[in-house]
């Protein structure tokens, strides 16, 4: 007994859950950026603060939950990792509040043969026409109960293969990523110098990144001086003054030194604390990187001198 | 769940001018916290910034922030009057690795406004002076009237061998001058069971090449309070990475070979 959606019904279902969700619908392929913005937006109100009677106010969730429709399997991931980092070793308040206002269905276009470790409820595509539903909470198991899934025996499945490219399989082995990485800085590889110098500083890879997530904090004053917003803002290592202190003193000065950091954080940072990359081969840095950087090919031409230079030593 | 950005309204009790530009200021809050661990001060419509504090671990009733005007938050802060508020959020970090030091001879070495976290952690000695070995420390400054903790010396000489050192002397200066690498002989510490102390600007790398290594030190034993830009305090902002290590959990204080082998 499988619960299935026909693919024609996703319209009336969007519109059912509308009625007592707030609903986002995400196509990747009408957006540059990831779905990271809706439980970290790129600005969001933290507090605001009123100077006349100092009254504090922590900006709240909305009562209504907001339903996610559409994440991939690539993008659930991400927001897995992204759950991970924002809740270990401490809390983010702010982003945990908004995700657990949420419900997350996700819209795989081939059976998935991992299991998702994230969402509550996944619809996987078995034919051209039907998704197959699989519950992951109960709330999941309650969206099916939606008038448009429907119970069938035997419903035609058709083996669709999995979406992955040369990144995605790359990053798959993030030991050896956080090791050739390490070692390509180690020994002056010449690619960092180039990087410098190609790398514009705009930040575009860390804003289309499902997993990236600096961020600054900033105070907001209204022009009658009343009250004070004090907001998040998304930041990028990459840019000028990431790590620059008050007094002036900036500890990474030139642009290869931020490119680098975000490839570290990345490759050897990160397996360092979550024993994974946080990179999950969605390719977007490299779609939308207006020098064309193209960090599958970062990473293959460091392994190859890797592999060549330890083969030489063995 | 906690809200850990949310910071708490503290009064200030008493603001004292320590220098050109460095005011001492005393919170009205109890805060317990090892030496070396850092706040997050804050005045709203301007934002936070860090600061180590530089009182007693044992003063239950206030403890003091050294603020140097030097950004938006030092510089609105230096603005401010005894009785009005600012905000707090921490302690964060680690702190020194008080029970490590136990026993042990011990040289801190601190320059400018590198010295609350060397001062906070002098007024626990103090407290605990049976429990250590021979003291000292060495602090330097840009001019006689930029030596942050002149109230103190004399008070800290009962216990601690102090030696001033200043880049620009003025007349009746009785104090060294430059970095003093001839106090090598004036330092008797079993360098076998003796540990370092640190936190200041960069020239403080000077000294351990000059001083701190002469005397036998193993960069291990070296422990160095760092600073970069703590933003967020929890980890996530990642504006205060130095390597694989965060300095607002995993520091602020490091060994001297962590900071000196890292690749930024």
């Amino acid at each position: 007994m499988v619960s299935v959606l026909e693919k024609s019904r996703i319209p009336d279902l969007l519109e059912d859950l509308s009625k007592k969700y707030s609903v986002a619908y995400f196509q990747k392929d009408k957006t540059a950026l990831s779905a990271k913005g809706y439980f970290f937006p790129p600005q969001e109100t933290l507090f605001s603060y009123l100077f006349k009677n100092k009254k504090l106010s922590v900006s709240s969730r909305s009562r209504r939950k907001f339903l996610l429709f559409g994440l991939d399997p690539i993008d659930l991931e991400a927001l897995d990792q992204l759950d991970e980092i924002m809740t270990k070793p401490k809390e983010d308040y702010f982003y945990l509040q908004q995700r657990k206002n949420s419900i997350i269905v996700g819209l795989a276009e081939y059976p998935l043969k991992v299991p998702v470790t994230v969402g509550d409820l996944i619809l996987e595509k078995i034919n051209e026409n039907q998704y197959r539903a699989v519950a992951l909470s109960k709330i999941g198991f309650d969206l099916i109960k939606n008038r448009n899934f429907k119970i069938e025996k035997n419903p035609e499945i058709t083996d669709y293969p999995e979406e992955t490219n040369g990144l995605r399989e790359l990053v798959k082995d993030s030991e050896f990523l956080s090791e050739v990485v390490l070692w390509s800085w180690r020994t002056k590889h010449p690619i960092w110098d180039k990087l410098g110098k190609i790398c514009l500083g705009c930040g575009i890879c860390t804003y289309v990144c499902p997993i990236c997530h600096c961020f600054l904090v900033e105070d907001r004053v209204k022009l009658d001086g009343s009250d004070c917003a004090r907001c998040r803002l998304w930041d990028a290592c990459t840019l000028n003054n990431f790590a620059k202190i008050a007094g002036g003193k900036n500890y990474r000065p030139n642009q290869k030194y931020r490119y680098f950091n975000w490839f570290y954080h990345k490759f050897v940072r990160a397996y360092k604390e979550y024993g994974k990359s946080q990179c999950v081969g969605c390719t977007r840095c490299q779609k939308y990187c207006p020098a064309h950087i193209d960090i599958e090919k970062i990473l293959l031409e460091i392994i190859k001198d890797y592999k060549n230079e330890k083969s030489i030593s063995a | 769940m906690k809200n850990l950005y949310q910071p708490e309204p503290v009064k200030i009790e008493k603001i004292e001018v320590l220098s050109s530009n460095v005011k001492l200021l005393r919170l009205k809050k109890r805060i317990d916290f090892i030496p070396a661990q850092f706040v997050l001060a804050g005045v709203w419509g301007y934002g936070e910034a860090p600061f180590g504090i530089a009182s007693s671990p044992y003063e239950k009733k206030y403890f003091d922030l050294m603020v140097r005007d030097v950004g938006a938050v030092s510089s609105v802060i230096h603005s401010l009057k005894k009785g009005d508020e600012i905000t707090i959020r921490g302690p964060y970090g680690n702190g020194f690795p008080l029970d490590f030091l136990k026993g042990k001879d011990v040289v801190m070495v601190s320059g400018g406004c590198g010295i609350p976290p060397i001062a906070s952690l002098i007024e626990y000695f103090i407290k605990n002076r049976k429990n250590f070995g021979r003291i000292y420390l060495l602090y330097g400054a840009a001019t006689p009237q930029d030596i942050l903790i002149r109230n103190e010396v004399s008070r800290w000489q009962k216990d601690i061998k102090i030696f001033l050192t200043v880049d620009k002397p003025i007349a009746g200066w009785k104090g060294y001058v430059g970095l003093v690498t001839e106090l090598v002989k004036e330092i008797h510490i079993n360098p076998l069971d003796a540990v370092a102390t640190m936190c200041g600007p960069g020239p403080m790398t000077a000294a351990v090449e000059k001083i701190l290594k002469p005397l036998g030190l193993p960069d291990r034993r070296i422990f160095v309070s760092d600073e970069r830009k703590m933003h967020c305090g929890i980890g996530k902002c990642q504006h205060c990475t130095t390597g694989d290590k965060y300095v607002c959990l995993d520091g602020p204080v490091f060994n001297y070979d962590q900071v000196d082998k890292n690749w930024d």
